[in-house]
């Protein structure tokens, strides 16, 4: 089968991501290393702006000009984020930094029954993102690209057509250097065509080993490796924020953004995740990490929204947020929760999604579950741990316990009758906390129960109530 | 309708014979005289309302009732912002399964109104407790909705009151310490006339606490070991 590619080619990449091309103004996304204009909107060109051109002449074209400073990340992000979402529907996506994806789609074509329906798939992905492209379809890679630069904007599978197509660029479109370039408009060759003409040998002859590839891949003659691209294993996403915000209840509906490509990350692998790291990135300050719980494992929005939400509720802003990113902690495969069919309706939340949600609201520290330890000292027995954990098997019990303990003995300064008793308790010799006490049952005058004690100095406290 | 009748109505200080809803059955409580008294036992879901000192005996209520709704259904017992350190020990001794007990400790009165009423409207606690005070109407209402859409109790311990404001609660009971037991004063039921106080002998299921006759304890009392000079 002979191959075919589909190049992607994102002129205004940044300018999309950042809707710098719907304001009523002329914006320039300027590169400042080299001083060039990268990205220019309608008005700017219409100004008279050109791809290129430095920031001074811009300025003296166009006073009233907004520069944007070009940001690789930022598109670099939204190159993969395209590959994440176009590698849904064909399996062999390759990165062509800053601003392309190029695709080889002939062995998708029998998959999709006919280039038309595969196209269709694609566009219909791209289009979602409100992003501007161009493509083009070729034999080689570096044929793809071409077209695709000039904005051909075709897909077709006619070998001939494409051919006659690439022959008709100029050299100025291909990728060969500049006074490479020069050199061959001195000699008459102004067309890819031109140069095609010539035997590759002829060309070897006279020029360097660099135009003989280029032209090799570009024609066919030499292959061309490329190697794919492979989605992240983990998700990891960063939203830049169109304004800086510094409300935690105005983030929302970007997280909710984020949040909702983490489900389309998980469903796709049928995961879910247990913990979220929310980033927010603040100006002046160094970034905010908030942790998101969920004991049981959870892939929807929906659910990591509302969470999300009570977390937020606790969390202070130090100064205003300029862009978030969101990872998940371990991921594992989704088990399906085990609820009887017959045994009647099932609960709206699951105790372990009940556990998350009040640990998200009010503290992981705030919501227990008491757990004893095989002691028999009464400070001892109670361990309060975070809810959500396995507890310890059962040690040996003691009868007679009152249902409150006061967290420290206190001294007991209430007429009191003794019912029961005494229970002696001497223990706890080989640390610090020893004990030698007789308990009791009392009964106070208020008629209140309460479980008090003496020590060997005849002191008597108070430890426990019986309510 | 009289201007004055419907305000009392909308203040909820007087309810009309008709509207009455039917009291529901209730399940045994554990103690015969309570369930008499209450024409069948505490109530199956909603909101009971018990104004108590701490230490006399309210918990003990409703351990038995607590302990029969835990062994019938797989759900949460929660405990929110008790006034001291729950001892886990007796719960286990009772039989109570500590995976299914949940202690919250809210900062304030808003966050425990809060996680009472999400434990309830989640369907998957049977019981939640809490230790609140000054409650507003709108506040218990809510509870009241939620309890009822998931066949919970919502149990409120609050101190003694002479709050006028009568609160929108399946059951109201005030707890007076006695020799016995408990004497039981019944504020409010819905579906029912207000009936006489029930004297409750807690003293069959609770033979740890109760007070003897004759007092002398005063035999059984050893002298601690002598402590060794170290």
């Amino acid at each position: 089968m002979k191959k075919l590619w589909l190049y992607l080619h994102f002129p205004r990449l940044q300018m999309d991501c950042q809707f710098l091309a719907e304001q009523h103004r002329p914006v320039i996304i300027l590169e400042a290393k080299d001083n060039s204009t990268r990205q220019l909107n309608e008005l700017a060109s219409k100004a008279g702006i050109k791809p290129g051109m430095g920031l001074g002449t811009a300025c003296a074209l166009c006073h009233d000009l907004h520069v944007e400073p070009y940001n690789s990340d930022l598109e670099s992000n939204k190159i993969k984020q395209l590959c994440d979402s176009l590698y849904q529907l064909t399996s062999d996506i390759c990165l062509f930094p800053p601003d392309g994806i190029l695709l080889r789609i002939h062995n998708m074509l029998r998959f999709y029954d006919g280039l038309d329906n595969y196209w269709q798939a694609i566009s219909g992905t791209l289009d979602k993102n409100n992003i501007r492209y161009h493509y083009a379809t070729g034999a080689t890679p570096f044929a793809a690209k071409i077209l695709a630069q000039s904005q051909w904007d075709q897909v077709c599978e006619d070998r001939q057509q494409m051919h006659q197509q690439v022959l008709a660029q100029p050299l100025d479109a291909s990728e060969l250097p500049t006074r490479v370039v020069d050199n061959l408009k001195r000699v008459g060759i102004r067309l890819i065509g031109d140069l095609a003409a010539m035997p590759l040998s002829e060309i070897a002859r006279r020029f360097d080993i660099q135009l003989v590839t280029y032209m090799g891949r570009l024609l066919g003659e030499l292959h061309h490796s490329i190697s794919f691209y492979h989605p992240e294993k983990r998700f990891n996403r960063r939203l830049e924020l169109l304004y800086e915000i510094d409300n935690t209840q105005i983030l929302l509906p970007p997280i909710q953004l984020l949040l909702q490509a983490l489900e389309d990350f998980l469903l796709i692998r049928d995961q879910v995740t247990e913990e979220l790291l929310l980033n927010l990135h603040q100006r002046e300050q160094a970034s905010l990490t908030v942790t998101v719980n969920s004991a049981e494992g959870e892939y929807r929005a929906k659910v990591w929204q509302t969470l999300m939400q009570l977390k937020l509720e606790s969390v202070q802003l130090q100064s205003p947020v300029y862009a978030l990113s969101l990872e998940t902690g371990n991921t594992h495969l989704k088990t399906p929760r085990a609820d009887d069919l017959f045994s009647g309706k099932k609960t709206a939340l699951s105790q372990t999604q009940l556990i998350a949600m009040l640990q998200a609201k009010l503290g992981q520290e705030l919501v227990q579950q008491i757990s004893l330890h095989n002691d028999f000292r009464p400070e001892q027995v109670n361990r309060y741990q975070n809810a959500g954990k396995a507890l310890s098997p059962l040690p040996k019990l003691q009868a007679n316990r009152p249902f409150f303990l006061l967290s420290e003995p206190q001294k007991l300064n209430e007429k009191v009758r003794l019912l029961q008793g005494p229970e002696r308790i001497v223990s706890g010799w080989w640390d610090d906390h020893a004990i030698t006490r007789d308990y009791f049952i009392a009964h106070s005058a208020q008629g209140r129960w309460y479980w008090v004690f003496r020590t060997a100095e005849q002191r008597w406290f108070l430890h426990g109530v019986f309510a | 309708m009289n201007n004055i009748l419907s305000y009392l109505k909308n203040k909820h200080l007087i309810w009309q014979g008709k509207a009455i809803n039917e009291p529901d059955s209730g399940s045994l409580s554990g103690y015969p005289e309570l369930d008499a008294g209450l024409e069948g036992g505490l109530p199956t879901q909603g909101v009971i309302d018990i104004h108590s000192d701490i230490g006399i005996g309210e918990l003990r209520l409703f351990l038995p009732y607590i302990l029969q709704r835990q062994a019938r259904q797989q759900r949460l017992l929660v405990i929110i912002a008790p006034p001291l350190q729950i001892n886990g020990e007796m719960l286990a001794e009772l039989g109570i399964d500590l995976n299914q007990v949940l202690v919250i400790r809210p900062g304030d009165q808003q966050q425990a109104l809060w996680a009472a009423e999400q434990c309830l409207k989640s369907d998957c606690c049977h019981t939640v407790l809490s230790w609140l005070q000054n409650l507003e109407i709108h506040q218990v209402k809510r509870l009241q909705l939620a309890a009822k859409q998931s066949h919970a109790v919502q149990v409120i311990f609050r101190q003694q009151q002479t709050q006028g404001l009568s609160l929108p609660v399946t059951l109201s009971m005030s707890l007076q310490p006695q020799a016995q037991g408990l004497r039981i004063k019944v504020n409010k039921r819905i579906g029912s006339w207000r009936h006489q106080d029930i004297q409750l002998n807690m003293q069959a299921l609770w033979p740890a606490l109760q007070l003897p006759e004759q007092h002398n304890n005063d035999n059984n009392i050893i002298p601690f070991p002598k402590q060794r000079a170290s």
